[in-house]
Parts: C-alpha cells; structure tokens; sequence
C-alpha cells in the first residue's frame, strides 16, 4: 500500500490583544440622520471581516440593521486611536469599543425619547431600526426619533474608550517571567487526518477538525474563515513552505521557487466554534485571527507520525524529508531486526 | 521605440490607443485604462490575481504583451458585474464569505466564471483543480469552494436565487448571525482600490535602489548621474533625514535608508521620483554606490558567541532580546520524574505571501500636512515614528490606512513609508511607490527561524513535573518585532499545561539575514510545534492517548500560567472534548496506529488527489506499481 493514513491532535492557547503591555482603543458612534448609524475609530479591515463585525455590533447596539451602519474610514488626523489591526485583538478591542461608544450615542438618543414620552428611560427598547417604549403605543423609527432629538438640540452622538488591566512581565536580568500578560486568553485543539505516500514522501492533509474557544462568535461564518485560512496557512509551512538564504541571498524571491499552498492542497475544515465569553469586556467576545494557526502544524506531524511512524522534527516535512526518514526507519529496524536474529 | 496603436474590444467597448510596446497587457489595463481590477500579484503567471478573458479564454495579462492583444476581445473583472449588478457568482462569493482581504478575489472570480462556463455542473474537486492556478493567502479556499458551488447551483436551478440573499435579522439579533460581509460586493467586483490603484494628479514614481551585500560599510554614494536625468525629480539617501532616523516597533534600530552600513541583501539604500516608474529604474541603476566589505555572520548561535561579526554597536551580543520565564525548580523537578525527554526542532522562515504587495503613495497636503497612504497595520504607531524622522510636530504627519490586502503581521513595520514622505516633501508632489513580488519577498520580514531544545520530565501517570526550553530565533538585520515575538513565544512556550517548575528561555539575535517581524501566531507557534510534538512522543512512550496526556495537565478554572497570573474560566476541556467528539477520534496511544485506525476516512474528510498535484510524479510510480 503506497499510501498510508493517520491522526494526531493538538492543543493550544492563545492571548488576546497586545502581549504585556496596556492595550487601549476609542471609537466615536452617531445615530444619524434617517435613523443610519456612523462609527469611526482608528483601525479597518485587513481581511478579517472587522468592519464587518463592527457593522453588526453597531447595530446590535444601537437597534438598526447592520447595513444602516457607515464606518468612517480610519485616518490618524480624522478617527480617534485604536492602535493596530494585529494581535488578534480587534473583535476584543475595537468591537468591545464600539459596542460602549453606541451604548452612549442610544442612551442620549433613549433620554430625549424618555423625556419627550414622559416614561422611564429602562422601558425603551430599540431594534431593526425602531424605537418603543415598553406597554405603550410608543413605536416610531430611529431616523424619526434622530429628528426629534434634533429638534430638541440634541445630536446623539457617544464615545468611549477601553482599555485592559494589564502588565508587563518580569523579563529583565534576573526576572523570572512572572507577570498578567492578557485579561483573555483562548484555548483550542485540532485533529488532523493526512495521507502519506510512501513512493513520493508526498504527505496530504484531508482534513481537520478545529475546536476554539472565541469567547462569542459575532459572526460564525467569519470565525470558520479565519480558521479555514489559519490552517492553511499552517499548513504552508508545515510541509512546503520554505524561504532559502545563502549567504544573506535568497534562492525564493518568487511564487516559482516560494512554493505556497494553492487549492489542491486544502483539507476539508470542519470548524467547531466553542463560547466562552470573556467576562472583563462588555460583549463576551475574545480572539481567534492567530490562535487558529498554533495546534494545525503539531497536529499534522503526530498525524505524520501516526501513518508511517517517522517524526519530522525540522520544518517544512518535505517529500524529500519524510523520504530520508522513512529510509533511516527502515535502516534501524533492519539492523536491530539482524541483531535480534544475531 | 515607437507606441503601437492597438485596436481592440474591451469591457464591450472599441478601444483605439497608443500603447508603449514594452507593456503587458495588465499595465495597459491597469495604467493606461485605469480598469485597475485586476491586479498584479506576481508578474510571473504563478498568482492568477491578474486573470482575464482574451477572446474568451482566461488568460494571465502579466504574462500577455499588449501587441498580443490586437483585434482581441478583453473582458476584465470590470465587465462582469453590469452597471453595479453583481453576477450570480459574484453574489455567490459575497454570500458564502469567500472574499476576506479581496487582493487574490478579482482573478479567482474569473477563473471560477471560466471554469462554470467550461462546465456548468463542475463538482468541487473539478472545481479545485480549475482554480489551480489562482492563489490565494487569506481563506484557505474553502469558502472559495462553497461559492462556486453556491453558484452553480443556483445556475442549473437546483437552489433558487433567494439562497444568494442575506441572512435574515428581522428578529433583531444581530449577532452571532453570519451577515455578509459589507466589504465584500467591492472585492468582488475589483471596485475597491488599494494602494496601488490608487492615483494622483501629478503623481511621481518611486523605485528604490538596494544593497547587493549582507553586511558592508558605505564609502559613498554618488547620485548626480541619476539626479541630471530627464524626468527625476528627486533622488534621497539616508542624509535626506530631517530628525532622528529609526523606526522599528520595540527598538528604533532601523534607518529609513542604510546609514552608514548596510545589514542585509535587499536593504533599501537610496529612492527615486521621477515621472514614470521606468525612468525612476534607470535612475536606480545610475546611483554609484561604493561598498568596503565587512564580516557578515548568518547563524544566530554563530552570531552569540564571543568574537562574532556585530550588526549594531548597541548590542555587542548581537542579543534583540532574551526572554526568561522561570517557575519552581526544574532541575529537582527532572530528578524528581520517572522520565525525561529530550529533543530539538527547528522552524524555517516563512514568507507572509500576502498578494498584495507593499504600495503606498505620499503628498504634503494644503495644510503642510505629511500623508502617507498606505496598507499599515499600525497607522498610530507609525505617525508617531514619522514625526520624529521627519521633525515635525504630529499633528503634521497623517497616516491614513489603504485596504490592506493581507497583512498577517507583514505589514506591521514601517518599512518603506518612510522613503515616500520623505520624497513628498522633497518634491512637493503626490508619489507612489509599488513593490514587484521579488522586492516585497527579499525586503521584507519574515517569520523568525527557530531552534529550539526541550526537555519534559514526566511521571508515569502522565502528570508533567519539569519543562525547560531554550529557543534561538534569528531575528535577522534589525529588531522590528523581534523583542514582542520573544516574549509572546516564551509566555506561551509550556502550552495551557499546569506545571511545577518551568525554565524559558527564548533568544531574538541579530544577523545579516532577511530581517524576521511579526507574524501571524507570534513566536507562539515555534514554541507550541515543540512542546506539542513533545506531548504526543511522551504520550507513546507512557501508552497513553494524546487527548488522555493533555486532560492529566490542562489547566482548569482558576489555574496559575507559567507567568503567575490567576485565570478564570479555561476552556480548553471544552476544545479537548469538542475537537475529539466532532472528529469521532479512536482512543489509544500515538504508537503508528495509522491504517488500523477505526475512525479514518469520514464523510467530513475531503478525497485523497489524484491528479493534478504538484507531485503528479508519485502517482504514476504508484499506478506502476
Ligand atoms: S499571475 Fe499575473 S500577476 Fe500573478
Ligand atoms: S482573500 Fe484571497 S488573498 Fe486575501
């Protein structure tokens, strides 16, 4: 049988946002005009799908649907502070940001409506772009509601800003590590089903199943998409990828040479998403853009492991590596084979 | 050379032009006829990201010159969607979440077009292999995959057309419901501009000229020659810089251009504005640069040991950064185990690959305002570091972020921005500056290399008594995040293990390699390859399941980390049992169970490949067999 198959796990965590130091970001929110909401803060999409996520949350907030929600493009001279698009933190940071500065911009636009409908500001409820207040015939829309707060001089606007009880580690001469390097940390594990041809050394990753912990999934087909590109990236460098120096010159400066994963090399992602909600932030919401690479690379090499019992211990597990360690398998088991027979 | 007048059909409209001959069909589309949807990933036919249809047949228009096209018929990304009405497959794309970053979208929308034109009832493995030659680094395909199926099905009328709307939120629960992805309809239909689509009135072109040495002392530089040429507008060197030159996220060890020395093969040394990109290349080429050799060291423990090469004065060692995490007494710890392991692995570097390649463009605006335009994850970061190269206050500098297509930590470091705001305020005109693939992959970072040793000492029951790593990372010409990545690696080097005592050690060295930054995973997947491929050789040699060894030390509620920090809830009991049960895992020792596994080949685990691999050579061996 050329080809043989195996599995192997692995497990891992992860922490989210900035490692030991003080993570902060703002946002500003206004419920405009028609009833649409506008949020601004320093930081956009790098592919994740965070406007995405903070359309949504916007809108969770506030009561309108997510595609009535305007995200001001980020520019240091024009949006307030939220650092980088990095560390796994924007769902933490920026979504947990945005979710208080539109609590603010709805609790300014509720106590207008209060006033005006002379109840209590805890009886209004807003959603899918209304506006009501509990057990009366109260209901109007949100861009009607905007309108009434403007008339009165109100512009329903919030802020806020949010920041993690952090700190730095002991990592000085002498230190010995100790310190709260994360306010939330994410867990997970993945399984790994590959084949090994034994002809080639040609291993094929079929599938993997992946179990993290997001803390609250805003939007679970952009969780499984970060799992599904995490992997694969994962992949890329357990078994192909390979940037070559010689003497400071590379041998790979193209996709020729630079070899990637493309579309025949994918296994099938079977994404469990697992919520455990960060307790600290207003939202529950943790990370999961870098944890969804850490166990798929261990994972594979147990699954190499499993299928034909040699171990790569240097990365990329190339045919030609798994190859030599097939044949040095072979060689000592020949030779203690002799021995025993000796 | 003369321009040709070419005649062709384009987007369903006549076009008659004069076209530089020396063009690929891509530059004609993309600078002459602004249709910048498509895009230029590689400029070598191996991304896919510039994917067209010439008379029909998709065809790579980086590969294509524009005389080639002459009487054709081209139909770029531009053309699918009609008057902003996506087509079905587009829509498919937008629904499924197929598009996360967008750069690589464009041309895998082509080439799924052409592969459902070739045939409407392709399944997903024909589909996979006539997406073969599109790459892309964001999604891992598999929502690429669904789209396509989506839409084919919708196509042939086994899914009616309400299957591509959004998802319904009528119930105002907003989240936790998979919405479409608001950036997606102009991804998908290459409306969105990135840097390098990006133009302006009287924009200039900037080329940058780089080190051919790892590690040399600059005698001088001599720009007239490129200076006096025909269309420069400026040429700059390290000792255009205004302030205080250096920038890096830790350590600002890193110059705008090479100062005094360069470090590494690839640094930039000077920068060119001129009218057209081509005449700022020959300017590059005119700069004369003397060099006086010096040692170069390319090993990091070569790099630590006394009398080695220095890269920076600063660090004699040549140590960015050493990380120590230090728990009980691990020494007591092995002697106290029934078995200790030890071992060594290694990771190489790896490119980020992300498809879009560096761009940015820089002006000075009515207000003396320095913006600089550009795909950065760091936005805040990088304005603070600008003011200082540049002496101004910060309310002068602006940094405005471009849709970033793929970062993955590549794009964290402010490697080049600094060049075009400095050539801004030189020229007093808007300038762009566009990486090729090959300068964006001998530039920039990389994944740090690591080589790691790790002894476990375990008891027979499986509990881990002892854990001590030492990790050596190449860290390469400058520091970037070299001292983050330590750190993080360190923090998270023992895994989400309860462990007595603990020894860390993680070192960042300098060398005059590619420099390493930050990454996608941090410096958390080296360590965690190790001390997870470590668990599961323990787990054999105790007999016991991989998920077994990990369950005897997880961490629970309420666990102290390798740094002291109380947790609260832990959820990695959770994924242990949630990644078990989905993949209905077969208890028993790692000890090469392989093909007498019982739970192998489920309905969730896709088919082996058969054909069309890369390495199609070991099937027909196999088929001889
Ligand atoms: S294939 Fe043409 S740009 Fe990559
Ligand atoms: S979405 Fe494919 S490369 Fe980013």
């Amino acid at each position: 049988m050329a080809r043989k198959r195996g599995r192997g796990m692995a497990a891992c965590w992860y922490g989210i946002a900035r490692t030991a130091t003080i993570d902060r970001a703002a946002a500003w929110a206004e419920i405009d005009d028609g009833g649409s909401a506008k949020i601004v803060t320093g930081v956009t999409e790098i592919g994740e799908g965070i406007l995405t996520v903070l359309a949504q949350i916007a809108a969770h907030e506030i009561g309108v649907k997510p595609e009535h929600v305007v995200i001001g493009d980020n520019d240091t001279a024009r949006a307030p502070e939220a650092a980088h698009a990095g560390a796994s933190r924007q769902t933490y940071m920026i979504g947990n940001v945005v979710a208080l500065a539109s609590r603010e911009a709805r609790k300014r636009l509720v106590g207008v409506m209060a006033e005006m409908w002379d109840v209590a500001a805890e009886t209004i409820r807003t959603g899918n772009g209304e506006i009501w207040a509990e057990n009366t015939n109260h209901r109007i829309t949100m861009g009607e509601a905007v309108a009434c707060a403007k008339n009165r001089g109100v512009v329903p606007v919030g802020s806020a800003t949010f920041g993690t009880d952090t700190t730095g580690i002991q990592d000085g001469k002498g230190g010995d590590g100790s310190g709260r390097p994360w306010q939330a940390y994410v867990f997970g594990c993945q399984v790994a089903e590959v084949e090994v041809d034994t002809v080639t050394g040609e291993v094929q990753v079929l599938a993997v199943w992946a179990a993290h912990d997001v803390g609250r999934a805003v939007n679970p087909q952009g969780v499984e998409g970060q799992i599904e590109g995490g992997i694969v990236q994962a992949i890329g460098q357990g078994l192909m990828e390979d940037y070559q120096l010689k003497d400071g010159h590379t041998s790979t400066s193209g996709f020729a040479k630079y070899i990637l994963p493309t579309s025949l090399d994918v296994p099938r992602v079977n994404s469990i998403i697992i919520e455990d909600p960060d307790p600290i932030g207003p939202l529950g919401v943790k990370g999961i853009g870098e944890p969804a690479m850490v166990p798929t690379i261990p994972a594979v090499m147990n699954a190499i492991y499993d299928a034909v019992g040699v171990r790569v211990f240097d990365l990329p597990a190339t045919p030609e590596k798994i190859l030599l360690a097939m044949r040095e398998k072979a060689r000592r088991e020949a030779a203690m084979a002799m021995q025993a027979a000796e | 050379m003369v321009d040709i007048r070419l005649n062709a059909t384009i987007n369903g409209r006549k076009v008659s032009r004069d076209a530089k001959p020396h063009l690929r069909l891509l530059d004609f589309l993309r600078d002459d006829l602004n249709l910048t949807g498509n895009k230029e990933g590689c400029g070598a036919g191996e991304c896919g990201t510039c994917s067209v249809f010439v008379d029909g047949m998709l065809v790579k228009s980086c590969l294509m010159p524009v005389a080639k096209a002459q009487g054709a018929t081209v139909d770029t990304i531009e053309s699918l969607a009609k008057s902003g009405e996506l087509s079905v497959l587009q829509k498919a794309f937008h629904k499924a979440g197929a598009s996360q970053c967008g750069y690589c979208i464009p041309g895998m929308v082509m080439a799924a077009t052409a592969a459902l034109r070739a045939n409407p009832f392709a399944d997903r493995e024909e589909i996979k292999e006539r997406l073969g030659g599109n790459i892309c680094r964001c999604t891992g395909y598999q929502k690429i995959f669904d789209a396509v199926e989506l839409a084919r099905d919708v196509q042939n009328g086994r899914l009616p057309a309400t299957a591509l709307l959004e998802t319904d939120t009528a119930d105002g629960d907003v989240i936790g419901k998979s919405v479409r992805r608001i950036d997606a309809p102009s991804k998908v239909s290459g409306r969105l501009k990135y840097a390098g689509d990006m133009i302006m009135p009287g924009m200039l072109h900037v080329q940058v000229l780089r080190s051919p040495h790892a590690h040399a002392r600059i005698v001088s530089i001599d720009t007239s020659a490129a200076l006096a040429m025909e269309g420069v507008e400026s040429v700059i060197t390290s000792a255009d810089v205004p302030g205080k030159d250096g920038f890096g996220v830790f350590v600002h060890d890193q110059p705008v251009m090479a100062h005094d020395k360069v470090r590494y093969v690839g640094e930039a040394v000077a920068a060119v504005a001129a009218e057209d990109a081509l005449t700022a290349k020959r300017a590059v080429a005119a700069i004369k640069v003397v060099y006086e050799q010096l040692t170069p060291v390319f090993d990091p423990d070569v790099a630590m040991r006394e009398g080695a090469a220095v890269v920076h004065d600063y660090a004699p060692d040549n140590i960015t950064k050493h990380i120590p995490i230090r728990v009980g007494d691990v020494e007591a710890g092995f002697a106290e185990s029934d078995l200790v392991i030890e071992e060594n692995y290694s990771t190489q570097a790896i490119e980020h690959a992300y498809l879009e390649p560096e761009a940015g463009l820089a002006y000075v605006d009515h207000d003396d305002v320095v913006t600089v335009v550009s795909p950065s994850q760091n936005i805040t970061h990088h304005r603070h570091m600008l003011a200082r190269i540049i002496a101004k206050p910060i309310s002068k500098v602006r940094f405005v972020m471009s849709p970033v297509g793929g970062g993955f930590g590549g794009k964290e470091d402010m490697i080049y921005q600094g060049m075009l705001a400095l050539l801004a305020m030189k020229t007093m005109r808007p300038v762009r500056l566009v990486y090729t693939r090959e300068e964006s992959i001998i530039s920039t970072a990389k994944r740090h290399p690591s080589r790691t040793n790790l002894r476990m000492g375990v008891m027979h029951d499986g509990r881990i008594k002892a854990l001590a790593m030492r990790m050596v990372c190449d860290g390469g010409a400058y520091g970037l995040s070299t001292e983050g990545v330590m750190r993080k690696a360190a923090i998270l080097a023992a895994g989400p293990y309860s462990i007595p005592n603990v020894r860390i050690d993680t070192y960042g060295i300098y060398t005059n390699n590619t420099p390493s930054g930050a990454f996608r995973s941090f410096g958390a997947l080296q360590t965690q390859f190790a001390t997870e491929s470590h668990l599961d050789i323990i787990a054999e040699r105790l007999g016991l399941d991989p998920f077994e060894i990990r369950r005897i030390n997880a961490m629970r509620d309420g666990a102290t980390t390798h740094t002291k920090q109380t947790l609260g809830s832990v959820s990695l009991m959770r994924a242990l049992e949630a990644a078990e049960q989905a993949s209905g895992w077969e208890a028993g020792a790692p000890a090469v169970r392989g093909e007498t596994r019982g739970d192998l080949g489920h309905d969730d685990v896709r088919p082996s490949v058969t054909l069309g691999t890369r390495f199609a050579a070991g099937d027909t061996q196999e088929a001889a067999e």
